[in-house]
Order: structure tokens, then C-alpha cells, then sequence
């Protein structure tokens, strides 16, 4: 008897990996029932906008880090990949001698050195991943080091993306300001062409998502993982066991950044332009809904999540009768998903789950979902 | 000298409308902990309530305030009582709750008072400017001067001179005793959010003659006010004007320098890096948590 709930516990590890690796499947079948590349783009741009909930729900839900400037991230990966382009574009649209047509009417003469390498396209690709990562570590070490939890960390962040979005906008000659980087050429990668709008960006999403999403799984369910939602639960009791806690968090920070990153430039392939308003504290502040909505401490929930409430709001405000009334809508949900659901539509599993296993006379719970809980409260306190 | 006078005046100005928003805002944080994303909606309501007075009773800016800190202050009452009150022992989700409650008081004036910019007149008496140290000065910016001052001065009799301050300040030392000697915490908190939400209504109105009114007003007023409340400390009242004049004058400073953008991304940035070494805010007082 005693060796049961160990064995319930490894059969709900493998449900969770063959629910992740079906959903990554079901992703990529699914173009073969949608002959329609408008509605196709449409999914890919919300499959994007999932991936950065997930990179959220790994550093907030899994390392208890709110994280309010998610969209810095983002953003900076959207430019990396919205330069390249730009540099790739005919030189009809880019002006003179193949200067980017906003620094021309800037009056900017030679392209400033800070762009050249992104004639590179693999250099770019690097970068959108490593900007946004080295400038989650540097924020990172300066915040986790000096330990600085909870409440002072989401304000750090938001302050960090808004002085970044201030800086864009302001330095209109390099990065085309408020107007962002648009015209941009298709991408062209191992002789395959991504238009926007056909099947080959969707499985470009596609394969983006699965690799995202099994990267931050294989991180979850490491030791790693482990440390990091201890550290998210009694942050002092694992200092006291030794292990360098500043550093596991700005791991789950940088990597949650660099996913972010990777969301950041597929959106540029996606809609084709970069703009100051995928940095913008909205964009950020609604990745913390759609996370809370879905389940934050669930990366497929938080990639539900994004999918539904952006979904929604996408195809509610087409309608004349909703457009208004969707944002009253939204806030409403929300403060309800706050107040009744802590653990977001995520979380309903769980409790279906206890209560189908309550019906059938077994003990409700096994260790692992009972400690969750009092793991959930503490945290709370600590707070 | 004459431009040196000039900056400290106007970073003064700026500073006192700093000080009106964030009053509010930091005894709701300072005593209960909550972080009210939703301040600036009320400090937006406030100016909305000056106007609808104003357009359509025809009352005066300075009638209309004691019924503005009324309305919003009832109206705070009822967001603690409906949602603030369930999340006390997370403190972090305050922060989403009211987010939310903010977008939805937004939304909701759009689609009442529409989404256009509305004007507040100034009340006739003060539109002139008077000289102060041989520098011209617009008479209403000085009169939100003098309201600041004593909107802080009721505040602290309140807090230190009152029953209702005695008790509260009895709860943030700790709750649970306070409740076995008998005070009543959820009541106590919910006059404390309803008055701060007041001074955020009142700040709103006061400053709806300088700008236009917009359902959107509110967002920049509660990422200023916010970070003048953790500069300041978080318990400490003096601690907050102390924050709101340095922001201000520093605000005022970089911007005649550089320009606006520059001076917001440096005073955001020089507010991280404090935060990183006095989390406690500049002025804190010891308290025990």
C-alpha cells in the first residue's frame, strides 16, 4: 500500500508530459483544417502572444517573481528581428544607399554602428534571444542580490520597461520612435520565405511554441524547477539549505526573458512590423491577466489563458455592440478570477480533479497537491 | 538667481500636485498594506465629479469639492467592502484586483461621459498669477499650495490626534490583538480606504483646471504617486513630502536641462537603484512587522 501514491505520482508526470507533447502536436495539425490564411495569421499572432504568457507564468508562477515589464523583453526581441529586416528590405523603401527610410528623414548620413551587424540575420536571431536575456540577468543580479522580493520587484520591472519605452520612442533617429520599424522584407531562413500570411509562419510559430514550451516544462520538472518553487514559497528556508537563491532566480528571469525574446521576434514576422506598444505597460499588464486567468503556476494554462482572453477580446471587439463594453467586461473578470480563482481556469482542473477523487471515498488529496496548498498560504503570508 | 528661483518654484508646483495624488495613496499602503492600482481612477473620478457639477448644477470648482470627497470616498468605501477585504492576506493580488477595478471605473466613464477631453474652469478669483520673490506665479497653483498643506495637516490630526488614527495605527502594529481589545479592523480599514480614496478625489478635482479631463487621466498620476510613496517609506507621512518635494524639484531640474522624456527615464531610474538600496524608503520610521 505504502508504495501507491508513489506510483499515482509518477503516472500524473506522465500525463503531464503526454498532455504537453498533444497539445504541441494538436498545434501542428492543425492548418490541415484551416484553409483560410487570414484566420491562419490570426492564430499564429495568438499562439505568439501564449508563448510570452507561458515565459511569465515561469518566472511568476514557478519562481514567484512578478514580473510588471515582461513586454521589455518582448519588445527588445521585436526590434532585433525588425532591424534585420529592415536592413533586408529593397533599397527602393529604405532610402538612400540602403539606409532604413526613417533615419533618411532623420537626417541620419551612415547607419549608425549599433545596427550594422544586423545585416547578419544569424546574428540577429542571437541577439533576440540574448538582449533581452543579459538584460534580464544584469536587472536581475541587481535586484535578486540586494534581495529584493514580492512587491518592490514587480515595481523595479515596471519602471525598467518604461524607462526602455521612453528611450525608444525618444531616440526617434535610431528606432524610428513612435511610428516604429515598418516595411520590413520576409524572412528568409534556410531557403524557406515566411510570409505573414501562409501556412509556413504558422508552423514557424508552431515549432517556436513547442520548443518554448518543452524547454520551460524540462525546467520545471528539474531540480532546478524544484528549488526555484521552493525559493517562490519559503525563500529564507532554502537560503538556509545553502543553495544561492539570487541565482536560481535570475535564472528563471533570464530564461523567462529570453523565451519572451523569442515570442518577441516571431511577432515581428507575424504582423510585420515593430512598434514602441509592444514594449508599452499595457501590453505587459494584460500578459499579467491573461497568466492570472489561465492559471499562473501552469504553463499550459497561461498559454490558455492568453489564447481565450486575447482571443476574445479579439473577436469581441470586431462586433459593433461589444467593443465597448469588452474592456468593462475584462476588468470584471478579472477581479473575479482574483478574488475566486487564485490559481486561474488552471486551478478548476485540480479542483475537479479532488472532487471526483473525494466521490470515489480516496483520501482527496496525495502529498504532493496537500503541500501545494499549504505552500500557496505561506506564500501568501510571506508576502 | 531669477532661474534658479524659477526652478525651485515650479518644481514646488509639481510638487504639490505629486503630494495631493499620493496623500491618498500612501495611507492606503502605508497602513493596510494594499496596493491601490486603482488610485488613479479615483484621482480621474474626482476630476469628472468637478466637471459634472460644474456642466450640468452649475456649481464652482471650490462648492463642488466637499461633494466630490463625499462621492469618491463612498465609492471607495464599497470597493474595500466588495473586493479589498478578501485579499488581505495576499497582498501581492491587490495589485491585480485593483488593476482590474481601475480598468472597469475607466471603461465605465467612457461609456457614460465619453471618451472626449473635458474642461474644468477655474474658479474666477484665482485665474490671475500674483508675484511671489519677484517671480510670477499662477494664483490657483498657489492655492493648491495652501490646500496641500492643510489637506496634510487634517491628515496628521487624523492619523496621530484622532481615535479613529489611534486604532488604526493599533491594527498596523498588529491586527489580531487590536481585534481582542475590541476594535473593529474591517470597519477601521474601510473608513481608512474610503478618506484615502476622498483625497484622491479631491486631488483630482484641484487638478482638472490645470489639464483636460480624459478617462485616461489617471494612469500617469498612479505611477507618479506610487513611486513617491516607496521613496518616501512606507509608514511615514512627513517621509511622503519629503519624497513628492525631491521628485519634483528633481523632475523640474532635468527637464529645464535635458527634456521631459530624459528627465522621466532618469528620475525612474535613480528611484530603482534607491529602492534597491533603501527598500524602506528614504524617510522610514521603525515599526514592528
Amino acid at each position: 500500500m505504502a508504495a501507491k501514491p508513489r506510483s499515482i505520482r509518477i503516472g500524473r508526470a506522465h500525463i503531464q508530459v503526454l498532455v504537453y507533447v498533444t497539445v504541441c502536436i494538436a498545434v501542428f495539425l492543425l492548418p490541415s483544417f484551416i484553409d483560410n490564411d487570414f484566420l491562419l495569421n490570426r492564430i499564429a499572432r495568438y499562439l505568439v502572444l501564449s508563448i510570452l504568457a507561458m515565459a511569465l507564468a515561469l518566472s511568476w508562477g514557478y519562481a514567484g517573481i512578478l514580473n510588471l515589464g515582461q513586454a521589455l523583453s518582448f519588445g527588445l526581441g521585436s526590434y532585433c528581428m525588425a532591424m534585420a529586416l529592415k536592413l533586408r528590405t529593397v533599397p527602393v523603401h529604405t532610402g538612400a544607399e540602403g539606409l532604413p527610410d526613417f533615419m533618411v528623414w532623420n537626417n541620419i548620413e551612415t547607419l549608425p554602428l549599433f545596427w550594422q551587424p544586423f545585416y547578419s540575420l544569424t546574428f540577429a536571431i542571437i541577439a533576440g534571444l540574448l538582449v533581452p536575456a543579459l538584460c534580464a540577468a544584469v536587472l536581475g543580479w541587481f535586484m535578486f542580490r540586494g534581495r529584493i522580493t514580492g512587491v518592490y520587484v514587480a515595481i523595479i520591472t515596471l519602471a525598467a520597461l518604461v524607462v526602455g519605452n521612453l528611450l525608444i520612442i525618444d531616440q526617434q533617429p535610431y528606432t524610428g520612435g513612435f511610428n516604429g520599424i515598418t516595411d520590413l522584407a520576409q524572412l528568409e531562413l534556410f531557403g524557406f520565405e515566411f510570409d505573414a500570411y501562409s501556412s509556413s509562419t504558422y508552423y514557424l510559430v508552431a515549432s517556436g511554441l513547442s520548443i518554448s514550451l518543452l524547454t520551460a516544462l524540462a525546467i520545471t520538472r528539474s531540480k532546478t524547477g524544484l528549488i526555484l518553487q521552493a525559493i517562490r514559497d519559503q525563500e529564507n528556508r532554502v537560503r538556509f539549505f545553502g543553495y544561492d537563491v539570487a541565482a536560481y532566480q535570475n535564472f528563471a528571469f533570464s530564461v523567462s526573458a529570453a523565451i519572451a525574446g523569442l515570442a518577441g521576434m516571431l511577432y515581428t514576422v507575424v504582423m510585420e512590423f515593430a512598434s514602441p506598444t509592444f514594449l508599452g505597460v499595457p501590453l505587459s499588464l494584460a500578459v499579467v491577466i491573461w497568466v492570472a486567468v489561465g492559471g499562473r503556476q501552469s504553463l499550459l494554462g497561461a498559454m490558455l489563458g492568453a489564447i481565450l482572453v486575447a482571443g476574445m477580446q479579439g473577436a469581441l471587439s470586431e462586433s459593433e455592440t461589444f467593443l465597448d463594453t469588452w474592456t468593462l467586461i475584462m476588468g470584471a473578470m478579472f477581479v473575479l478570477v482574483v478574488l475566486f480563482l487564485p490559481k486561474g481556469l488552471a486551478g478548476l482542473v485540480d479542483i475537479v480533479r479532488d472532487r471526483i477523487a473525494g466521490a470515489r471515498g480516496r483520501p482527496v488529496d496525495d502529498e504532493e497537491s496537500a503541500g501545494d496548498g499549504a505552500a500557496a498560504k505561506t506564500a501568501g503570508a510571506a508576502q | 538667481m531669477d532661474i534658479v528661483l524659477q526652478q525651485l518654484i515650479t518644481g514646488l508646483g509639481i510638487a504639490a500636485v505629486l503630494l495631493l495624488v499620493a496623500l491618498g495613496l500612501a495611507i492606503i499602503y502605508g497602513t493596510m498594506g494594499v496596493i491601490n492600482l486603482a488610485h488613479g481612477e479615483f484621482v480621474m473620478l474626482g476630476a469628472y465629479g468637478a466637471w459634472v457639477l460644474n456642466a450640468y448644477f452649475g456649481l464652482g470648482l471650490l462648492a463642488s469639492l466637499p461633494l466630490v470627497f463625499l462621492g469618491v470616498a463612498i465609492l471607495g468605501w464599497l470597493v474595500e467592502k466588495g473586493v479589498i477585504r478578501h485579499l488581505y492576506e495576499r497582498p501581492l493580488d491587490t495589485i491585480l484586483a485593483t488593476w482590474g477595478i481601475g480598468v472597469m471605473l475607466q471603461q465605465i466613464v467612457r461609456l457614460t461621459a465619453g471618451g472626449e477631453l473635458r474642461y474644468v474652469q477655474m474658479p474666477a478669483a484665482l485665474g490671475h498669477s500674483t508675484t511671489i520673490l519677484g517671480v510670477d506665479v499662477s494664483a490657483y497653483r498657489v492655492f493648491i499650495f495652501l490646500t496641500v498643506v492643510v489637506l496634510f495637516a487634517v491628515t496628521w490630526l487624523l492619523m496621530y490626534r484622532t481615535t479613529l488614527g489611534m486604532k488604526l495605527r493599533a491594527i498596523v502594529q498588529d491586527r489580531s490583538i487590536a481585534n481582542c481589545f475590541g476594535i473593529n479592523s474591517g470597519r477601521v480599514f474601510g473608513l481608512t480606504f474610503a478618506y484615502g480614496a476622498g483625497l484622491a478625489g479631491l486631488a483630482g478635482a484641484l487638478v482638472a483646471p490645470l489639464k483636460s479631463v480624459s478617462p485616461e487621466m489617471g494612469t500617469g498620476y498612479v505611477v507618479d504617486a506610487f513611486f513617491v510613496v516607496v521613496l518616501g517609506g512606507v509608514q511615514s507621512l512627513f517621509g511622503t513630502v519629503g519624497s513628492a518635494f525631491l521628485l519634483g524639484e528633481l523632475t523640474g531640474v532635468i527637464a529645464y536641462i535635458r527634456n521631459d522624456t530624459i528627465a522621466k527615464a532618469l528620475v525612474l531610474l535613480a528611484i530603482v537603484v534607491l529602492i534597491r538600496f533603501r527598500p524602506q524608503g528614504l524617510f522610514a520610521v521603525r515599526v514592528r512587522s
